[in-house]
């Protein structure tokens, strides 16, 4: 991502060049897409997500202060459209204590298993209190980066340690009843 | 699970494609928000003004309450009415039923559409 192109072109909108979004749409449409993705895990909802994350960015480019990298801010933005979308209409998940499923006897190579797992990690952390998946999610979507975590949910960095702390421990407490014992160990 | 686990699972997660279409429609309902007109910004200089003197009025009409509160005791001031009958309280009743009743008519009317 040339973070040159996406300053050129976000001057280009607010000189009155509507094509000129295009260009950011193009960059940016993977990674909207998979973090919002990561929110609800439903792929029409993630785009209809990233859309309307589109649609907040456009219409507040000028808010855009340069002091940050654009795409800080317009992770930040995202962010903020996706968490209050779930508000405004939460997602059907389970409870932390109902998403553990039952292991599948087929399994022999522990290829079942391990999608099995993955799958209930993944809908345990959506089940989780919203400040705790949400530091999750986007600490992992930022490849374990604590800084980009903060920066996304306008917060402390040593906050965002706390909220992850606290949330794989939750998680560790939930998923070892079920799926045997866990250790997640900080990686920060 | 170990240590690593969960790093594993939610970091290395499948990349999720957006749909073929999904930049075309981004950038249509860009273009449709770009021709939308702002919306019109609320007349505060307009408003400002009103609101000041209602909120003097407000402060004037309590500092007088409460003043005549202070000379005059509340028993003074309010006087409930009290009820003298029972066919008093019939016809208060039957006034209402009457007046809703007009009401109620006068709006059929009113919403009728014409021939």
């Amino acid at each position: 991502m040339d973070a040159a192109e996406d300053e050129a072109a976000v001057e280009r909108v607010l000189a009155g060049d509507t094509s000129g979004f295009e260009g950011i749409v193009d960059r940016w449409q993977g990674p909207l897409v998979n973090l919002a993705y990561r929110f609800c895990r439903d792929h029409g909802r993630a785009e209809e997500m990233a859309q309307e994350a589109f649609l907040r960015a456009y219409r507040s480019l000028d808010g855009w202060r340069r002091e940050a990298a654009f795409s800080t801010w317009l992770f930040a933005l995202a962010t903020n459209v996706y968490r209050s979308e779930l508000r405004r209409i939460p997602l059907r998940t389970l409870s932390l204590d109902e998403i553990a499923e039952p292991r599948d006897e087929r399994a022999t190579d522990g290829g079942f298993e391990d999608k099995d797992r993955d799958r209930s990690v993944r809908r345990a952390v959506l089940a989780l209190p919203a400040k705790y998946r949400d530091a999750l999610i986007l600490f992992y979507f930022h490849d374990m980066d604590v800084g980009s975590t903060a920066r996304s949910l306008a917060l402390p960095e040593g906050t965002v340690k706390a909220r992850l702390s606290r949330g794989r421990k939750i998680l560790s407490k939930k998923l070892s009843q079920r799926l045997g014992p866990v250790r997640l160990g900080e990686e920060f | 699970m170990g240590d690593d686990d969960l790093a594993r699972i939610l970091s290395n997660e499948q990349w999720v494609i957006p749909s073929a279409g999904f930049a075309i429609a981004v950038m249509d309902a860009v273009r449709r928000d770009s021709t939308v007109p702002p919306p019109i910004p609320f007349p505060w200089k307009r408003i400002l003004p009103m609101a000041l003197v209602a909120m003097f009025i407000l402060v004037a009409l309590s500092i007088a309450g409460i003043t005549l509160l202070i000379e005059y005791p509340l028993s003074q001031l309010i006087q409930w009415p009290k009820p003298r009958n029972a066919v008093g309280a019939a016809w208060i009743a039957l006034s209402l039923v009457v007046t809703s009743l007009a009401v109620r008519l006068s709006m059929r009317f009113a919403c009728r559409k014409p021939y």
